[in-house]
């Protein structure tokens, strides 16, 4: 059964076959980099044949508001699981942001004006919170599911604390502007969504901070070898995924003009649903900004579909499920000895 | 090895913590609010204990081999729904059947994460989504009660003996077969055998798909059957019963000094964990305040608790 | 010669009641390269790791340049010009060449925080051009070959040293031979020249003698921990060398060899020409019932890999087991523990011993099937077996309830002696079994070993040192780059030469 290639490869040296087994692995990885970019333009290929209007700028400009916020939670999300880790506290940072941010502007039940100040504030209160479980994980040792996992049910909390129970509606006039205004035909949530993507791309690209987080992905302890401090590293990111999650949390009140802490339920899933499938991995080293754009904008397209085809939300949610489990067997590296736990 | 100086470390000190916690909370609560430890008050706080103990109970064994079940309420909530519209039709025993409901859940978390190497936490994410996708597609307008004239069926388990309501004996007694299951069967020493560290067991021979597959299981059966206990004890099918409770159960188990990175620990911790947690929950009702602060105080015991009970002491295992 | 760049005087390392090296006197100077050869286990990596910053020396002075030498980590030994470019390839894969070499250092290329690729990437073409490597530093790691790796980490080590001391570095070479074809091995010879023109020195750590002999200077021969012979590379002897790598230094009674049992001739475990793709080609033998069989090899050779296919820790690509005369396939350790295969690892820590539980359930645990009914385990038979066994092997310890991670090597090692004897399994695998063992523990262990072949079991043992390979076996198996090179046979009283067997292995 043994065709004449394996026969070739049998009668090399332990050593050549081993050097052959690099190369083929790597080859292998490279066609698994580019397969999110094929399953893009399939996509796009299906959507401009099925829907009359795709290519058309008001429905560009429909996809980008929809990607918006998704986009922005995917920053932070980006960085923490390249390093591995996974911050399950973004839904409640975002539902504190967002409420403490109504709670703080023009509102329906109290008198407080603090308009771009407080939207700054609520920026920063998010990044600490970020910091502060970075801090803990990385002194106390403890998993990032465990304490992201505590870290968003406090948040939570306190987001429901803030408004006693009763939602807050936002009058403010900058919200409002913000809100339903466009520039050049694009919505402002969107021109600012994708202006934060851009910064947290140059900064994982172009800057030492997110080098040495690919280190840390990759292989933790060569970086730490080149003197990077391992632990500094991993508490910026956090805090980073904080902020974006903050900032999230703000413009999806923007866009609702309501603060509650539901605002940011069901939100971080499809983000690292999205990184997934943009070639993102679980296990950390691998992915990107293009990756998780091009991921986001998938996953965008997907959920578009789903409920143009009258998909219930509850069922919207179970496929959700089932497309990462998918998207992450896929990209899993295997072998015998990984046990997963 | 030669280095084993006596120093004490705050790791030694959570093997005597779940004691020292449940002194201090009863201890202070009884003094900040009258009749704390009076009969009424304790049998209330034992019905309330009583599902999150089978449910704190089985999640433990997710918890030794190092995983998490992060739907464990949502399960809860599934068959609270199951058991509250189908009790009526079936009467008790639709408890076993929710039992086997549950183990059928636990089998696909635990075939899930061990045939295709997936992390525990997404695995449990996923599966969320299908059992909250049952329980509010049965019962899409909030909770329906279990009919007047039905309620005689459940009633028993909310009768006490002795003082002690009959779920808890039921809970309790519970909480001896899992223990059981922990330190006498195959099952459990395989299950702390794969939490202590996953290659030696492994090389050791040890099963391990199996352990881990039956440690899902099991957090699966008793979820099950803690939400059949809240239909009974609430009278009514509630689909949001289980909303918080994946957060309390975790705590509970943390607050026993269970360690998170899984290899030891112990069903008896957990039920101490889970009646001292019981005890913050009911005395800050009973002292007033408000609700809202639940979530808080249980997240920053769940913090407290584990940071008191990780292994600080550099392993150079890589933690992410 | 040139400077003084390096000087050890006295130098040893001791782990817990372990000493593996001892009164190591060793000089470097510039422009010269120098050759560390010694068996597995003789202290070279250890003599790397004090010098390269990963350990500090338990005795004994370094110095640097004339003056007292210490250095706190990998980084720190960098800046002070000595640098190691390790077997596991500590490169990122996932960021570029000039990345890579840049790594830690990117102050010098960034404005306010933000790094100038362009001007990065010029340098390390400048960098690698240093040892006539024309790659792309644009390019990721993760998209060139092996070799090509190879040379950025030397590029690399060559970069941060030669900034902390140009033409005074020290650069430690561990055994970089071993992945690369033979012209790659001649373009690195080339680099390593280069470098000892540069005034630059090199230490050479390699099981390849004629390697050793062609690019070095001076040979410094390593066993047991120390140094037994220093000589220069023009005229040196090669049967001198291997004389002074081996020779037995303890009788055949540390062995326990009176206790050595001769084997039946039923055929317990066969393997038919069991390959594994990147490790080991075409390997066959026989396992008979009652036989020690020892796998000599230096690192890379294979052996390690043989166990891990045997064990089910990893699938061949090619080839049969049968074992007692049934072929089968091992999907994961639990199936050939089943089968009667069972392996005592050789990390203790991370692969041997569960640390956080007991004596008593680390006994027991690889056998819990048969010792319960109906999965349900007999607290009672648990203690007796543990007992038993704790008394039969020896082992120290307050009560088997005690967690094994607080016992010694010695004693937790054997702890897992003991777990394998319980588990039934017929066909035993000891991967280096004494390994940071101490003495009194080793003979104790040695004791156990010779109880298992008399009680039935057969072993495959991967030895610490050649010599316990050779005390210990009834029949060797010598492995080199995958392939077996040859098989000796070990009776009482006509034990073969280390020599003989050390020359196949190189």
């Amino acid at each position: 059964m043994k065709n004449k290639w394996e026969e070739s490869l049998a009668a090399l040296s332990v050593g050549q076959q081993f050097a052959y087994k690099v190369k083929d692995d790597a080859r292998k990885d490279k066609i698994r980099r580019y397969a999110p970019l094929i399953l893009l333009v399939i996509m796009t290929m299906i959507g401009a044949v099925s829907q009359k209007d795709f290519f058309t700028w008001g429905n560009v400009v429909n996809i980008m508001y929809q990607m918006s916020i998704p986009l922005v939670i995917s920053v932070g999300l980006t960085y923490v699981l390249l390093l591995g880790s996974i911050d399950l506290s973004i839904e409640g940072v975002m539902g504190f942001a967002g409420s403490f941010v109504a709670f703080l502007v023009v509102n329906n039940s109290n008198s407080n004006d603090f308009g771009i100040l407080g939207i700054l504030f609520v920026i920063l209160i998010s990044t600490f919170i970020g910091a502060i479980t970075g801090i803990i994980h990385v002194k106390a040792r403890i998993a990032t599911f465990i304490v992201t996992y505590a870290v968003g049910s406090i948040m939570t909390g306190v987001a429901v604390l803030v408004y006693q129970g009763t939602p807050i509606q936002v009058k403010d006039e900058l919200f409002v502007v913000l809100s339903q205004g466009k520039f050049i035909g694009i919505p402002y949530i969107t021109i600012i969504a994708f202006a934060i993507f851009i910064i947290g791309a140059l900064i994982l690209n172009y800057t030492a901070f997110g080098r040495a987080v690919y280190a840390i992905g990759d292989n933790e302890t060569a970086a730490a070898s080149t003197g990077i401090n391992i632990g500094l590293t991993k508490i910026k990111v956090f805090a980073l995924c904080g902020c974006t999650a903050g900032m999230a949390g703000i413009l999806q009140c923007i866009r609702l003009k309501l603060g509650q802490s539901s605002i940011g339920l069901n939100q971080m899933f499809p983000v690292v649903t999205a990184i997934v499938i943009g070639g993102g991995s679980l296990a950390g080293g691998k992915g990107g900004a293009l990756s998780a754009f091009v991921g986001v904008l998938i996953y965008t397209e997907l959920a578009n579909w789903l409920t143009l085809m009258g998909v219930d939300p509850y069922v919207k949610k179970v496929i959700q499920g089932v497309i990462i489990i998918v998207a992450v067997t896929l990209t899993i590296n295997r072998n015998r000895k990984t046990i997963s736990k | 090895m030669a280095n084993k100086k006596k120093s004490f470390s705050i790791s030694d000190y959570s093997k005597y913590m779940c004691l020292i916690s449940i002194v201090l909370v009863f201890g202070i609560f009884s003094i900040v609010i009258p009749n704390f430890i009076g009969a009424y008050s304790l049998q209330n706080m034992m019905i309330e204990a009583a599902p999150l103990l089978l449910m704190a109970g089985g999640l433990s064994f997710v918890i030794y081999t190092g995983g998490i079940d992060l739907g464990a309420g949502p399960m809860v909530s599934c068959t609270c729904v199951l058991t509250g519209i189908y009790v009526a039709r079936f009467g008790n025993v639709i408890i076993p059947i929710m039992l086997v409901v549950g183990l059928a859940m636990g089998l696909l978390n635990g075939l899930l994460v061990t045939k295709l190497k997936l992390p525990s936490f997404i695995v449990t994410l996923c599966t969320t989504n299908f059992w909250s996708y049952i329980a509010l597609t049965l019962c899409p307008n909030g909770s329906e009660i279990i009919p007047m004239d039905k309620r005689f069926m459940v009633k028993w388990a909310t009768q006490k003996v002795a003082g002690i309501p009959v779920v808890f004996i039921i809970a309790l007694l519970g909480i001896l077969l899992l223990f059981i299951f922990q330190q006498y069967t195959v099952y459990g020493k395989s299950i702390y055998a794969v939490g202590a560290n996953v290659s030696a067991a492994r090389l050791a021979g040890v099963d391990t798909d199996k352990a881990q597959i039956s440690a899902f299981v099991m957090s699966g059966a008793c979820s099950a059957l803690a939400g059949a206990f809240y239909a009974y004890k609430l009278k009514s099918a509630v689909p949001t019963v289980g909303d918080a409770l994946t957060l309390t159960a975790i705590a509970s188990v943390a607050l026993g000094g269970t360690s998170m990175a899984g290899g030891r620990g112990s069903v008896l911790r957990t039920l101490i964990g889970v009646v001292t947690i019981t005890g913050v929950t009911s005395g800050l009702n009973m002292m007033g305040v408000d609700p809202l602060w639940k979530n808080i105080v249980i997240g920053i015991i769940l913090i407290a608790a584990v940071c008191l009970n990780s292994d600080t002491k550099g392993r150079d295992l890589i933690i992410k | 010669m040139g400077d003084l760049l390096f000087e050890a005087k006295g130098v040893g390392k001791t782990y817990g009641a372990n000493t593996v090296l001892r009164d190591i006197d060793m000089q470097v100077y510039s422009g010269e390269v120098i050759g560390l050869i010694g068996e597995n286990g003789a202290g070279k990596s250890t003599l790397m790791k004090l010098i390269s910053g990963v350990e500090k020396p338990s005795m004994g002075e370094m110095f640097r340049m004339g003056k007292p030498y210490s250095a706190s980590s990998i980084l720190d030994a960098n800046h002070q010009g000595i640098g190691m470019v390790f077997q596991e390839q500590s490169l990122v894969g996932n960021l570029t060449i000039a990345q890579n070499i840049y790594l830690g250092r990117e102050k010098g290329y960034s404005k306010c925080g933000f790094v100038n690729w362009n001007k990065m990437n010029q340098d390390a073409k400048k960098a690698l051009g240093r040892i006539d490597m024309d790659l792309d530093p644009s390019r990721k790691v993760r998209d060139i070959d092996f070799a090509a790796r190879q040379m950025v980490e030397i590029a690399k080590v060559l970069d941060v040293v030669t900034e902390a001391a140009n033409g005074h570095a020290i650069i430690l070479l561990d055994e970089p031979t071993t992945v690369l074809s033979d012209e790659e091995i001649k373009k690195l010879f080339v680099q390593v020249r280069n470098m000892k023109e540069q005034g630059n020195a090199v230490i050479f750590i390699s099981h390849r003698l004629d390697e050793v002999l062609e690019i070095t200077d001076r040979i410094y021969v390593f066993k047991d921990g120390e140094e037994t012979a220093v000589m220069p590379t023009k005229g040196a002897d090669v049967n001198l060398l291997y004389e002074k790598m081996v020779g037995r230094t303890t009788t055949g009674e540390f062995y326990v060899e009176h206790k050595q049992t001769v084997q039946t001739d039923e055929v317990i475990l066969e393997v038919n020409d069991l390959s594994l793709f990147g490790a080991f080609n075409h390997v066959s033998f026989e396992l008979k019932k009652g036989e020690v069989l020892g796998f000599c090899g230096v690192e890379g050779s294979g052996k390690e890999d043989i166990c891990a296919v045997l064990v089910g820790d990893a699938a061949p690509t090619a080839g049969t087991i049968k074992v007692k005369g049934r072929e089968c396939t091992f999907p994961n350790p639990c199936a050939a523990r089943k089968k009667g295969i069972l392996s005592v690892p050789k990390e203790r820590r991370d692969e041997g011993m569960i640390g956080l539980l007991s004596i008593e359930d680390n006994i027991i645990v690889s056998h819990m099937d048969e010792l319960s009914s109906h999965s349900f385990l007999s607290a009672k038979k648990m203690h007796q077996v543990a007992e038993n066994w704790v008394k039969k092997a020896g082992v120290k310890c307050f009560s088997i309830a005690e967690r094994i991670n607080q016992l010694s090597g010695g004693n937790a090692q054997k702890v897992i002696f003991a777990r394998a004897l319980e588990s039934g399994c017929e066909i035993l695998i000891l991967n280096h079994p004494t390994r940071g063992v101490d003495v009194g523990s080793k003979e104790e262990i040695y004791d156990l070993v010779r109880d298992m072949t008399a009680e039935g079991h057969s072993i495959i043992l991967l030895g610490d040192t050649l010599d316990e390979c050779i005390g210990l076996s009834s029949r060797i198996i010598v492995l080199r780059d995958g392939l077996i090179r040859g098989s000796f046979e070990c009776p009482v009283g006509n034990k073969p030469l280390q020599l003989d067997i050390v020359q196949q292995m190189m």
